[in-house]
């Protein structure tokens, strides 16, 4: 018999004991020469015969690719030393998801086109990966979450009991020119809720990020919320009688605020037709530091500010109070939010906007569903460990 | 003060200990009356307003879309009860290649179409699903991940040591008529090593498979696995002087045997020039029963009986003998194996094949890397779904979750808050009701979601516990506690 002794050295402070084990007399192994590397001539000959080797050379009948070897522009490989790390984010995403009681889901990463074709000039349709697929069908490579979520809502309709908690971890891209050195694709996280009309909803879901944060060690001195609601704009436009179809483009307009020159959002503002003398009342609103400044301007009578004070009222019973802060230039960059926004921010000011969010209490009939009130998230993987 | 009572009721055998908590009186909530489904109108009209509603009706200047509340032909949505289907088998998927000690990697979804383009006459290329960016450039949604890994590979060039045992779970597209009622996406789970020629890699996989198919109930007299090498034809090619450059096709076809007509086998495999002399002795060589039998053609001095033996061999040490078979005919339907291939199958003969696999030890120079020896297997999320139904092996999968909190009282929705921000700090999952609900409501979803314990924060705890005592899942261990504020 042959005795085979398995050899284990201390490699960690945690010790294995060793195994010894007796195994019965087997035939050694076909020992094989062949080379680990082959170098590979790169002709089109056939059957041309490599020296030395015992394996009968294989040519199959290939033209020699120049294949680039890394992904293509703006895409990401995951060697292991990245995939642990994407393991980890997703992994917190998840548990704290799971932690709230939301229910996993998924949805194709390719959608029709027409999902995501919105009028309001936003940035994300500008970008939108689209293309003919091979029956000549426009579709895209989703940029974002939410459309496919109120789309699987719909096809649910009163087979799923309300309120719903969802949360989804998939990856979504865009097109952008190559010039500005940016990904196309990132990983984003959501949580929504469906069919639950009280800021309660809007209050949860930026409790699960703030809860997010602690567990990956981020405190409120790093990050925090900037809160605002598209009400506020609502109000104005009723007060100065400007037409409601025109909410959605303007939105995206503030939303450019620190992004561009006040000139030039002056400019666009002046494009929609809203006069001079409104949008000097429109800027003013949107620079008001307070909610108190705030509640001067609108009255106090309407949604706008009793939300908000909602949810700072329940910020306390949720223990994030420090986190959030009101800040009326906060619109989001999304036609569909109708209440609530907020986005997550670096307190020393060098990176993007971490995450951002709201109710869109409208989507739904946009797809020839009936409207649920609803709010979410996105918070992409790429800011976050810029800031961890 | 006003006292917070807050009633738990023993749902499982398992009982958790109710939590007391005090709280400092605080403003009542602002209470609103929006109603909780709008009809919208689906109308263009600009301004349009709703009676009855609260809020400024509102109308972005959308046209009326006609979206299709399905997902694109050929793919899939995940709601939840899916969704924990594909989590629990990704998870086994995951478990395996860890105890394996394999590392997880991962790739664009997206890829330049050259990395796919293998002029063997591949099913995998006729249906790969290719278009032009909006840059113009040909790029395809990948149709499997090796090659992907092989670029990956060679871009780490010398900075990663071999063997490399990596494995990865990752969607993979096709486009095909839809005709045929098939699906154009489905998730695959590789597993691959790198760097090693022995044919110990190849016996390895399929230990995985096995270790996987074990774990959730399937045993060697459900599935089991077919087992030649590519090194077959290779011999057979130089005994019979059949240029090496229509290895690729010849495979493809081969593989085509027990999916089409022999003579359609045999005509396509005269395209290819090769006589029709050599053709039937190629197919005596594929229809061969035994691993015997076979050496009694090729002789036994090659290497294609040799690697079969050594695999039979270690599948006795791996203990996965009842498994594997020998099956001439397997050569599997991609260009670029070359040595052991493998496939698993269900022994009733109803499905296609759950997995398979080989040896490529020449994919690399394809894409302008030296040659590496490599071998992997690849296994598809849909048939190992069908054969776990047809062995009523799915599993039971519902929603868990461990706290249900609910205010029944408007006042007290912060209280509910800090209750559930409370559990939560303490790790225990809490599906928190965002208004205030009466019980029956309460109590159905807390079965719908199945909450292990309810806790329900309400003033009248007498009217409370009679009404619990009434609902039949109740009954027994009704607890109560009150606390002042």
């Amino acid at each position: 018999m042959r005795a085979i002794h398995i050899v284990t050295t201390r490699l960690s402070s945690s010790f294995i004991r060793p195994v010894l084990l007796d195994f019965v007399s087997c035939s050694p192994l076909r020992q094989f020469s062949t080379p680990r590397r082959f170098i590979c001539a790169a002709s089109k000959v056939n059957g041309g015969s490599r020296s030395g080797s015992i394996v009968a050379p294989l040519v199959v009948n290939e033209e020699f690719q120049n294949i680039d070897v890394n992904p293509p522009k703006g895409t990401r490989d995951f060697p292991p030393e990245d995939m642990r790390l994407r393991n980890w984010l997703f992994n917190h995403f998840k548990e704290v998801s799971r932690l709230f009681g939301y229910e996993e889901v998924d949805f194709p990463v390719l959608e029709t086109e027409a999902l995501f074709i919105r009028k309001a000039g936003e940035e994300i349709r500008d970008q939108l990966y689209c293309f003919e697929d091979r029956g000549n069908r426009r579709v895209a490579l989703r940029p974002e979450l939410t459309p496919s979520l109120a789309r699987l809502v719909i096809q649910k309709g009163k087979s799923v009991s309300l309120p719903l908690k969802w949360f989804a971890v998939g990856q979504c891209w865009r097109y952008e020119r190559m010039t500005r050195g940016r990904r196309r694709e990132h990983y984003q996280w959501n949580m929504d809720i469906i069919g639950m009309p009280e800021v309660t909803a809007e209050a949860e879901l930026i409790s699960s990020i703030v809860t997010f944060f602690k567990r990956i060690g981020i405190t409120a001195s790093d990050v925090g919320f900037k809160v605002s609601s598209r009400k506020v704009l609502q109000e104005f436009f009723k007060k100065y009688g400007v037409p409601e179809d025109l909410f959605g483009r303007v939105c995206i307009i503030i939303d450019k605020i620190e992004k561009i020159p006040i000139d030039e959002i002056k400019k666009e503002l002046g494009f929609t037709g809203i006069s001079d003398d409104a949008i000097e009342q429109l800027l003013q609103v949107f620079s008001v530091k307070s909610l108190d400044d705030l509640e001067d301007i609108l009255g106090g009578a309407g949604e706008a500010i009793a939300d908000l004070k909602q949810l700072f009222s329940l910020a306390e019973k949720f223990g994030y109070s420090e986190w959030i802060q009101f800040d009326a230039s906060v619109v989001r960059g999304l036609a569909y939010y109708t209440g609530i926004v907020f986005e997550g921010f670096d307190r020393e000011g060098k990176l993007r906007a971490i995450c951002g969010g709201g109710r869109y209490d409208r989507l739904l009939s946009t797809y020839g569903g009936d409207d649920i009130p609803a709010c979410g998230f996105g918070f992409g993987d790429a800011v976050i460990v810029e800031v961890s």
